[in-house]
């Protein structure tokens, strides 16, 4: 099935609230929807929160999804909405202000994997996360964006409601920042 | 003049990830950092942060899309209800109207024939007659905006 085509059905099963549609988005979606949450809002908890409060704005704000988009992008700015409107009601501030919310929020949590391997993916991941988590939100935002979802600027212009020259002097800011964050980060 | 080229260089580095650059640009920037070993190293550590950046895993914790399913079940369940509500009440109201719109004369006739036998002036018999015909709409009016009211909020606070 064309893209257009299979947007433009999903555009009409969200109108329908079909529930097999969204228990199907829900299982394809879930890795990338938390990770940027995660990366958003700097805290599991609180980003698994959001996750099922973003898909229950999903399913009644259907209608809303016109299939001319890609349907990520429609989705990452419902859940930034969603972090936004938490942080608002927690304290009078944006997005901007968001950084260092947690301490780590990103680390590898105990559980799951077998204690060997969680080690080790600490070990090799704990310098870039260290990094990211002092970046500020919004430039973690557009890094994850741009470089793990692979969004075109333009998208991610939608996803973070701002103009191009935003995003592109976030995307540089964020690169610079987080290569000098990684060198100091260095042994 | 060479500084410049330091500047470009260090420019189009950041560049090429973020926006992309021309074919020529390229060409002159893999030229500019094979000679330059000053320009080479943050070209190679943005290389180097980018394939971090794109590795790095954020474990999912279990049971995450089971429990999103199933707060999306509740919450269909609960619009299916409302909207079902929505519609006997509208169905309600089309009914009511219908029916008071056919009654009407006779209420009328009913009003003024009450009015002449209590001896009332006109007029406030046919006031009587407009607050029976537009006190059911007012009180389901007041009603509507009382409920929308408080699932607005409940949609606020959530």
């Amino acid at each position: 099935m064309p893209i257009e085509e299979e947007r433009r059905a999903l555009a009409r099963g969200l109108r329908r609230r079909d529930p097999e549609l969204l228990d199907g988005l829900i299982e394809r979606y879930q890795y990338r929807l938390f990770r940027y949450l995660v990366y958003l809002c700097g805290n599991r908890e609180t980003a698994e929160d959001l996750f099922q409060e973003t898909w229950v704005r999903v399913l009644d704000r259907g209608h809303q999804y016109d299939g001319k988009s890609k349907f990520e992008t429609w989705l990452f700015s419902i859940a930034r909405h969603l972090v936004i409107d938490l942080h608002r009601r927690k304290r009078p501030q944006s997005l901007e202000a968001l950084t260092e919310a947690e301490e780590n929020p990103m680390q590898v949590p105990a559980g799951g994997a077998s204690a060997l391997d969680l080690a080790a993916a600490q070990e090799a991941e704990a310098g870039l996360l260290e990094s990211l988590n002092r970046l500020p939100a919004i430039l973690r935002e557009v890094l994850l964006l741009r470089f793990q979802e692979d969004l075109k600027l333009e998208e991610i212009a939608v996803v973070i409601a701002a103009p191009m020259g935003t995003v592109k002097s976030r995307l540089y800011r964020g690169l610079e920042q987080l290569r000098e964050l990684l060198e100091g980060a260095k042994p | 003049m060479n500084d410049d080229r330091h500047a470009t260089a260090e420019r189009l580095i950041l560049q090429e990830q973020v926006e992309g650059i021309s074919a020529e640009e390229r060409q002159w920037l893999s030229r500019h950092l094979e000679q330059c070993a000053d320009c080479a190293l943050p070209a190679r550590r943005t290389a180097e942060a980018l394939r971090s950046l794109r590795a790095v895993s954020i474990p999912l914790p279990a049971g995450l899309a089971d429990r999103a399913q199933l707060r999306v079940y509740w919450r269909a369940e609960e619009l299916e209800e409302r909207t079902r509500e929505a519609w006997t009440m509208w169905i309600a109201c089309g009914i009511a109207w219908i029916l008071g719109l056919l009654t009407a004369p006779l209420v009328w006739r009913g009003f003024e024939w009450v009015g002449g036998l209590a001896g009332l002036p006109s007029l406030v018999w046919q006031t009587g007659f407009v607050v029976w015909w537009t006190a059911p709409a007012l009180v389901a009016a007041i009603v509507l905006i009382a409920r929308f009211g408080a699932a607005g909020q409940r949609e606020q606070m959530r």
